[in-house]
């Protein structure tokens, strides 16, 4: 009973219920506009939230995810920009369509597409999570190590770039959340004797210069780009359509939350897996994939909202963040004295159930707003750039400094954010960093107390992973993600895949 | 793995689709990895120091293993690096740090240097409005009136709705506000 009121608690309470409408709709403009990402923008709400109740700050922070989301579709069909990462799929056969004058038509089924997807994902939360949480409570320490390095794994070897400067990005993700006085031993970790680092590094400094910072100061590159805007014809898409495509978004939908609930990795990585999925199963589109094919649309739009809700599976349950924007809700929650992981599920369901609602309600708010208002859409997002970049970063020095009121946080928000500048360019991912900064304390707390549980021996420490079958599970994964790169797994997949063909 | 992504200037969109190119190096790549080496040693050597090999539930433990995990990883970089060829049309100049951002780098160093002694209102004024003239060429007055109404409109939700506090500097912004407070509450 009080499961249900928990989650009908953003509908009964107008305040809450406007604030998720307001997190939809800004996080449509949000996704839709080009260097504004779902990312920076919580990244900076936190700390502009920080003073409110727990509730409304989710609120708000959830329709902002859910929008953001779907809002990258927008610019990536009329302009040929993917307003976010995860609509970077959707540039390859919108804008084609939108260039033949069917626009309309392209952002209607995308639009029905992501809440089917949205849905579908949160489904999928609000039945396995609980099951999930159970499961969670009979997790050793070592288990819980094994999964934290596994996320931070995952995003290197899933993407299309390197895994070597995936670890590289985790690893000093992990060293940046390391930082300062060891809350057990109380001796200092990299301070280089600096009193100033004895409190660690802020967070939130590091998450707004990564994914702030250097995104706007990305942005300067094409200050100058102009995009042409494609004209709309009828948006609200026919049952057949949709009726039509179903079956291709449920099995993208699946795919999307597999993704999504997989530590570290999202929606940007979802999207681009469904688009090849779909190019895979559909044998003989209307149109090619590339050239405008509806398939094209339907595949990563669903995949991309339904790893919304994937998301929050190991968020909710583990405390291990299911991608960039769950470990900065994770840190949101920290400041607000929650602690994610099972035990909250077991003390506060409720919160749990009230995400759920507020997940749902930011969906319909999703499919309503996408459905209507474009007219004025593509006037706001044609924003002009230099006045848009320089308002980013004003922002974000704002957010690093409100959070501690401390100078010291918005030099280090410069310099991470100059740092993750270069590290885009030469091919470095930023998610597995915010990864390691978040999971940091539970790597470091859960390896001291597996190995000192194990009387400091090494030799039982690794007996106990091959002797659980969990543990053993979870270290086979690991390794598996080092073989798969090796040029011996290669030959041995083409080996496999020549002999079945 | 899912296909990888043409775009532009090669650099990371997203975490799916990371900068840089498959089988060649861009310029300043290897000064990165360079940097990053030695940058890494550093860090395990401060790990080193933290409890050393003393125990295996020491605070050092995971710092060190850490540091390891980034120095190998930089070091394979490195050595990939180092054998690939040159992007042949990209300068540093051009297509890594163009002078643009590095000027608007300056002025983001001359924002934080500023901040405490001027306070939040002229300080974000001065840095919008010479942001937005070097990233545009229209008349000062266009310059400054935007850049006016984009502060305005930054300090009025931050300020005024989320009540985040900046340095007040030089503005009695503080009474500023209560002056218009008691206006409108015709105290």
């Amino acid at each position: 009973m009080e499961a249900v009121s928990a989650f009908f608690t953003v509908i009964t309470h107008w305040d809450l219920l406007l604030l998720t409408a307001v997190g939809t709709f800004a996080g449509i403009y949000v996704g839709a506009i080009p260097g504004l990402s779902v990312t920076m923008a919580v990244s900076i709400l936190i700390s502009f939230t920080f003073s409110w109740d727990v509730d409304p700050a989710l609120a708000l922070m959830i329709g902002i995810y859910m929008g953001g989301v779907y809002g990258g579709s927008r610019t990536a069909i009329l302009l040929n920009i993917p307003g976010a990462p995860s609509a970077i799929a959707t540039a390859l056969d919108g804008y084609p369509m939108a260039q033949r004058g069917e626009a309309g038509a392209a952002i209607g089924v995308t639009t029905v597409m992501s809440f089917i997807g949205g849905f579908i994902g949160i489904a999928v939360l609000a039945l396995a999570a609980p099951w999930v949480s159970d499961f969670a409570l009979t997790f050793q320490p070592r288990d819980y190590m094994l999964l934290a390095l596994l996320g931070i794994l995952l995003v290197g070897s899933l993407s299309s770039g390197s895994l070597v400067k995936g670890i590289f990005a985790g690893a000093l993700g992990i060293a940046i959340g390391a930082v300062g006085r060891d809350p057990l031993t109380f001796d200092s970790r990299f301070t280089f004797d600096l009193p100033q680092l004895d409190s660690g590094i802020s967070f939130i400094a590091v998450m707004i210069g990564m994914f702030g910072v250097s995104e706007a100061l990305l942005q300067l590159h094409d200050i100058d780009k102009t995009a042409v805007r494609q004209s709309l014809s009828r948006i609200v898409p026919s049952l057949g359509a949709v009726k039509k495509h179903l079956p291709l978004s449920l099995q993208t939908s699946t795919i999307g939350v597999i993704i999504g609930a997989l530590p570290g990795t999202g929606g940007d990585i979802a999207a681009l897996m469904a688009y090849d999925h779909a190019k895979r199963v559909t044998k003989t589109p209307e149109v090619p994939f590339g050239k405008g094919a509806m398939e094209g649309l339907v595949a990563p739009e669903s995949a991309n909202n339904a790893a919304v809700g994937g998301a929050f599976i190991p968020m909710m349950t583990l405390g291990i963040p299911g991608d960039a924007v769950t470990a900065i809700m994770i840190g949101a929650l920290y400041i607000h004295g929650l602690n994610p992981g099972p035990m909250l599920m077991v003390d506060q369901p409720d919160m749990f159930w009230f995400i759920v609602g507020a997940l749902v309600v930011a969906n319909v708010f999703m499919l309503i707003f996408g459905l209507t208002g474009v007219k004025i859409f593509t006037k706001i997002v044609e924003l002009p750039r230099p006045v848009l970049i320089p308002g980013i970063l004003l922002l974000s020095i704002v957010g690093a400094y409100a959070v501690n009121n401390a100078l010291s946080d918005v030099y280090w928000m410069i310099g991470f954010g100059v740092f993750g500048y270069f590290m885009r360019h030469y091919g470095y991912p930023l998610g597995p960093v915010i990864l390691g900064v978040i999971l940091s304390r539970l790597l470091d707390d859960n390896w001291r107390r597996a190995i000192i549980s194990e009387r400091e021996d090494l030799g039982r420490f690794f007996w106990g992973i091959a002797t659980s079958p969990l543990s053993a599970t979870l270290a086979v994964a690991v390794i598996l993600v080092f073989v798969s790169q090796t040029p011996l797994w290669t030959r041995a997949k083409q080996r496999l895949l020549g002999a079945s063909a | 793995m899912p296909p990888p992504i043409e775009n532009p200037h090669h650099d990371g969109l997203s975490d799916a689709t990371p900068g840089g190119y498959e089988d060649q190096r861009r310029p300043g790549e290897i000064v990165f990895t360079l940097v990053l080496t030695v940058f890494s040693a550093v860090m395990l050597w401060e790990a080193y120091g933290i409890s050393g090999f003393s125990s295996l539930s020491g605070s050092g433990v995971v710092p060190m293993a850490t540091a390891f995990a980034m120095l190998v990883s930089v070091l394979l970089v490195l050595a990939r690096t180092v054998r690939l060829t040159r992007v042949a049309n990209e300068t540093v100049l051009r297509d890594i740090t163009p002078p643009i951002v590095m000027a608007v780098v300056v002025l983001l160093v001359a924002y934080a240097i500023l901040l405490q002694p001027l306070g939040f209102l002229p300080t974000s004024a001065l840095f919008l409005i010479a942001s937005i003239r070097l990233l545009c060429k229209r008349s000062w007055a266009w310059v400054v009136g935007v850049s006016l109404l984009t502060l305005f409109i930054i300090w009025f939700v931050f300020r005024i709705i989320f009540t985040v506090l900046m340095p007040a500097g030089i503005v009695p912004e503080a009474e500023l506000i209560q002056f218009f407070r008691n206006l409108f509450h015709g105290a």
